[in-house]
């Protein structure tokens, strides 16, 4: 530990023993039913204690870890490989992508084999009605943004996919780095996209109806267009990918500047920038995929 | 050293850009949605998907600087 450190810890624990003195003499104090006055007083002396506590706590960690500030970031494009035989290797990523869908499914098989069958007709339990909810809305959602001919179909696809998307948003909370931030795990949905924009066309027009579709209403110029708008149709996973990669990026990119930049006193800092980093935005991305998607499907459809 | 100045431009311009996008994109809406209050529901859906169009534009350059900004 550095002479600076130690100086830190000392007035750090030296303010938090004074603040806890003024906390528990102001709690005395005020007894059962304190004035306004007191409460607020209280209110202040606690404040000083999480402060000096964080003091405390943050100088004790950067003397001990050896963890300075420092505006610098690790950052590889893809993620490091991991060998799987015969001198083959994987992206770390794509192995926690496939995990988690191993766990994501076990998990829905078990819902659907001990919890679906105690669901019944009349007297809705209170884990049925938030599932009645859930499916109502997706499904209503749906039927307007494509037709609702189509939800059967789009609907369960949409909500696994968000599901899966957001586990793999969360696994970033445990430190690893989350396959939505891989290029090639978004890439692949917008591939998914795409397959679903075409069978969903196809279905519903026919072959031929789906080519007039794509070629426009003025019937010479249909050569012309159908490659165009092929052409078109293929920005649309690499627009999908890009934006849902760049997203991810950058939201990962910020947390890991925040916690090298605070260094030794990344104490619960973090965690609040988290819950927009790691929760909000993920949940708003997933929004926009899928209403994207949806968007291109509807189009498809015309 | 000149990648770096390089992503810094392309970061500033694309920001400049796509903000501007977006700030037209923003009061365009609320001036509509104070207008008509009824529609804002539906106003606010196409203000999400216009600002997330906009968005990937400035994402796009986003990518390129960072794949500047590591290249070795």
């Amino acid at each position: 530990m550095e002479t600076k450190q130690i100086i830190l810890a000392a007035v750090g624990a030296a303010l938090l023993g004074v603040t806890l003195a003024g906390y528990i003499v102001a709690k005395r104090g005020g007894g059962a039913q304190p004035t306004k006055k007191q409460r607020r007083i209280r209110k202040l002396w606690f404040v000083g204690v999480l402060i000096s506590a964080y003091l405390t706590a943050g100088s004790l960690i950067t003397g001990l870890s050896g963890k300075r500030s420092e505006l610098k970031i690790e950052f590889e494009m893809f993620s490091e490989r991991v060998p799987l035989f015969a001198g083959i290797t994987v992206a770390k990523t794509t192995v926690l992508g496939a995990a988690l869908l191993v766990i994501l499914t076990v998990l829905m098989l078990l819902f659907r084999f001990i919890a679906v069958p105690k669901f019944t007709e009349g007297s809705p339990g209170r884990l049925q009605n938030v599932f009645e909810l859930i499916v109502e809305t997706l499904d209503s959602f749906v039927g307007k943004a494509t037709n609702p001919g189509m939800t059967p179909l789009l609907a369960p696809y949409m909500l696994s996919v968000a599901l899966y998307m957001f586990a793999s948003a969360l696994t970033e909370l445990f430190g690893l780095r989350a396959p939505i931030s891989d290029l090639t795990f978004t890439f692949s949905l917008g591939l998914c996209t795409l397959a679903l924009v075409n069978i969903c066309g196809i279905r519903e027009n026919g072959f031929g109806g789906r080519l007039r579709n794509m070629g426009g209403p003025v019937p010479w110029m249909r050569p012309i267009m159908v490659p165009l708008k092929m052409v078109s149709d293929f920005a649309v996973p690499i627009s999908l990918a890009c934006r849902l990669f760049g997203n991810m990026m950058g939201g990962m990119l910020v947390m890991e500047l925040l916690k090298g930049v605070l260094g030794g006193f990344a104490l619960g800092l973090p965690a609040v920038a988290g819950i927009y980093f790691n929760l909000i935005h993920p949940m708003l991305q997933i929004y926009i995929f899928v209403t994207l998607s949806l968007t291109y499907i509807s189009e498809a459809l015309e | 050293m000149t990648n770096a100045i390089a992503a810094a431009i392309i970061m500033a311009a694309t920001v400049l850009g796509v903000g501007f996008g977006m700030c037209f994109a923003t009061s365009k809406a609320v001036e509509s949605a104070a207008r008509q209050p009824e529609a804002a529901g539906r106003i606010q859906t196409l203000l999400l998907l216009g600002c997330a169009l906009a968005e990937s534009i400035g994402l796009y350059g986003f990518i390129i600087a960072i794949i500047l900004a590591t290249a070795k």
